[in-house]
């Protein structure tokens, strides 16, 4: 076919700067601050802005479950922790051993600049020219995805059931406040022994 | 847009976890910096999915957010479990196993 793919057009390149310059921020700023709780309603800022690129890659499933999953449950479960530890650090960027982490940073930062170096590259290939067309007409919603879950992926499906299963299990086991011999008057909310 | 914007910002978001997850010392932004690093790992496998036009990328992307609720879920149960017997949540203060 002979067709001219056009570029971008002008939207779709405003959408994904404002998105990726949100994702971008949100993430700096959820690393930086000092008070977890700040940090947590900017975390939800970036999940809510990568929901937006999801869609804009056409996964709208993954744009809704984004939503809901991330920037709702898990933050929500975030906060109660926050809540219940609630301790702004006084110090908030570790300064002992910090020879060690900068080289660690250092040698990321070095990773990120090679795949970086190599995906600028290789910009040219099918793979990462994403078109405007779709490949097939329901691409990325729920029917074809629940489809292909209920289908190819059946068994890895149910063991991720499981493991969620077994993951509240634990975290209740883990997070009970009294001990389970202990008498039903005292309650160790302080001090030692939690488990 | 081309996929090749998305993948860059995919390492940036990834770099951005790696940075927090090393200097922060308080677990509970360790924990959001891991979770910064798995979102940036989905949205290449959402791009990757997308210019090969296949839709297992999205199943894969499912299953780690699965993985993500789990992580977090007994994550942060350790930290309240932590928090409560020593009353501090600094990693580098937390070097023992015993109770």
């Amino acid at each position: 076919m002979n067709v001219i793919l056009s570029g971008p057009s002008l939207l779709e390149k405003m959408a994904f700067v404002f998105l990726a310059v949100g994702v971008l921020t949100g993430a700096l700023v959820t690393i930086t601050r000092k008070s977890a709780i700040a940090a947590v309603i900017s975390l939800v800022g970036t999940f809510c802005a990568m929901a937006g690129l999801y869609a804009t890659l056409s996964a709208h499933f993954l744009a809704v479950l984004q939503v809901l999953v991330y920037a709702g449950a898990i933050m929500v479960l975030f906060i109660f922790a926050v809540m219940i530890v609630n301790r702004d650090d006084a110090h908030p960027i570790a300064l002992r051993g910090l020879f060690v982490r900068a080289a660690g940073v250092l040698a990321s930062g070095y990773l990120f600049y090679r795949v970086a170096w190599i995906v600028v590259r290789e910009r040219q290939t099918d793979v990462l020219a994403t078109t405007i067309t779709l490949p097939i007409p329901d691409y990325g919603n729920v029917a074809s995805i629940g489809r292909l879950l209920f289908s190819d992926f059946l068994f890895p499906f149910e063991a991720v059931s499981l493991l969620l299963l077994a993951a509240v299990v634990a975290g209740v086991m883990i997070a009970r406040p009294t001990r389970p011999n202990a008498d039903m008057g005292t309650r160790t909310t302080s001090g030692g022994g939690a488990v | 847009m081309p996929g090749h914007y998305y993948i860059l910002l995919s390492l940036a978001l990834f770099f951005i976890g790696t940075t927090g997850a090393l200097l922060r010392r308080n677990a509970l932004f360790v924990l959001m910096s891991l979770e910064l690093q798995l979102g940036a790992g989905s949205l290449a496998l959402l791009t990757f999915a997308r210019g090969l036009g296949d839709q297992k990328g999205h199943v894969v992307a499912f299953f780690v957010m699965a993985l993500a609720a789990a992580e977090v879920a007994v994550g942060l149960a350790i930290v309240v479990s932590v928090y409560r017997s020593r009353r501090k949540i600094d990693l580098d203060a937390i070097n023992e196993l015993r109770n």
